[in-house]
């Protein structure tokens, strides 16, 4: 493969917009990456498109054919949560392996309020016995590491703090207000003991990046950044072990893979992007991806080690909880978030100092894709 | 539940019932001939070894709670009311399930807790029977 640098990125804000539809949210996100990479539509030859409850056939060719009909292929993905990241890595493969120079990925989504119907078909055991929500799945996994490791229901909590810190700091956060550890406690349960707080909302939001190859961005920049590492997969079925449905074991054996493509470890990224769908994923993925030991991922939340201006910064965009999940969208705008952080564009929210690379975690149901961006 | 109409279960293929009484109910799960792992629910491939040499077996009654949660909100679709609880159970043929959880104060639920299986109506057909889930209950 040969290198690929992300030229350009660009976002519609996160939030809820019922007169806007996805057509109208991508065609922003996608014109504020082609500006900021300096490019145009027609320099464009091929679009990855991350969607999953847009119910609309090959929804990615109406969102494209809003700022052009160039004749490009175009591929449309649903991996659930982790759909945008999917894109996103399907058009890395096609400009590492020289199939094109330059792609557009974009990730929308529209969502009703509520909670997330998670299974398919509808009608299913899982779904009938109120089995199929995704909150509950966090909430068993947490309870097994809060017996385990002692992790405390305050820890879990500070999580959601410090997105919704984050999230004030982000113009295209759904969520811009703090949030008191008190709020967040006392907001109401939803799966023991995950309570409403902690939960990321539904959204509607868009994201796009453009990619090239090294070659191509030079005509562009100086300072592109660059795709250092990467690594994918769905749950792996172990002998004796409970089905690893949010990806923990499998984010653990991933993290690894990344860092080696990468040549670089934990201790390399400068900030870090972690699929917090609910508060307590991000502890258990921040221990998985290697930042930590198993068990110590609460205590670095309560120390205050994963803020903005701690060791490892997490979430700086204030994550799923804040910035908002429209999940088709979420990948690329993790990706969004570590270019900008990179470049030194985060604006209120940048991590001081000269950043080297930072890290992408977007999970999908039970699939997890890792990104590992440099200068 | 009404023993003598017998069980209407609410999907077919999960848990089979013996005698037409809810007392002798066991979940259907399979297990591979070649490598003896065992799955539920039943499937045709082994995720062990890849072998498609499954056979049917009948699993265990009881089992340990390894993990639950109590949900305060019913999620789309769903015919549980809230609050309810819901956990993974470890069988002793080192097979997870996931289970609806009753028979019992949900203040009463512990990890680690022996568990067995039983049965709850959660909706019924349109003769007015019971279509029933399994569920797992503390050890009486």
């Amino acid at each position: 493969m040969r290198e690929v640098c992300v030229l350009g990125v660009g976002l519609h804000k996160f939030g809820r917009f019922p007169e806007k539809s996805v057509e109208d949210m991508g065609r922003v996100a996608i014109l504020n990456a082609l500006d900021d990479a300096g490019i145009k539509f027609r320099d464009i030859e091929a679009a990855y498109c991350g969607r999953v409850y847009a119910g609309l056939m090959g929804a990615g060719l109406r969102v494209i054919n809003e700022v052009g009909q160039t004749g490009i292929p175009i591929v449309n993905v649903e991996q659930a949560c982790s759909s945008s990241s999917v894109a996103f890595r399907l058009g890395y493969y096609a400009v590492g392996a020289g199939i094109c120079d330059m792609a557009l990925i974009v990730g929308f989504e529209k969502m009703e309020r509520g909670m997330l119907r998670a299974t398919s078909p509808a009608h299913s055991y899982e779904e009938l016995v109120g089995m199929s929500t995704p909150m509950a799945w966090y909430a068993l996994e947490i309870r097994r590491h809060m017996e385990q490791y002692g992790t405390t229901a305050k820890q879990i909590a500070m999580v959601s703090v410090k997105s919704h810190r984050n999230g004030t700091l982000n113009p295209y956060a759904q969520y811009q207000q703090e949030m008191t550890l008190e709020q967040v406690l006392n907001s109401r349960m939803i799966a023991d003991p995950i309570t409403l707080y902690e939960c990321s909302p539904t959204t509607d939001g868009a994201s796009a990046a453009i990619i090239c190859s090294r070659e191509k961005a030079k005509k562009y920049t100086n300072s592109p950044i660059f795709i250092a590492g990467w690594a994918a997969g769905s749950p792996i079925y172990e002998k004796g072990k409970d089905y690893d449905e949010l990806g923990i074991r499998l984010t653990e054996k991933l993290a690894k893979e990344a860092y080696e493509r990468a040549g670089m470890g934990p201790e390399d990224m400068d900030v870090v992007q972690i699929h917090d769908a609910a508060a307590s994923g991000e502890i258990q993925r921040f221990e998985a991806l290697g930042f930590c030991n198993k068990g110590e991922g609460g205590r670095w939340v309560e120390e205050g080690r994963t803020e903005i201006g701690g060791e490892i910064p997490v979430n700086t965009d204030g994550g799923l909880l804040s910035r908002g999940h429209p999940v088709g969208a979420t990948g690329l705008a993790q990706i969004a978030e570590v270019v900008w952080q990179l470049r030194g564009q985060a604006g209120k929210r940048q991590v001081a100092g000269k950043l080297k690379a930072g890290l992408c975690h977007n999970s999908g149901i039970g699939g997890v894709n890792i990104t590992i961006l440099k200068t | 539940m009404d023993e003598g109409k017998g069980v209407r279960p609410l999907k077919e293929g999960l848990f089979e019932v013996s005698d037409s009484s809810p007392q002798n109910v066991h979940l259907v799960g399979s297990k591979c001939r070649d490598c003896g792992c065992v799955f539920f629910p039943k499937r045709e491939i082994c995720f062990n070894c890849g072998k498609r040499s499954l056979e049917k077996v009948p699993l265990s009654t009881r089992g340990k709670l390894d993990t639950f949660t109590i949900v305060w909100q019913v999620p789309p679709g769903a015919l549980v009311k809230a609050p309810y609880a819901i956990g993974r159970i470890l069988l002793p043929e080192g097979v997870y399930v996931g289970s609806l959880l009753g028979g019992c104060d949900m203040d009463d639920l512990e990890t680690g807790m022996d568990m067995e299986i039983g049965l709850e109506d959660l909706s019924e057909d349109e003769e007015g029977i019971g279509l029933a889930a399994f569920i797992f209950k503390p050890v009486a």
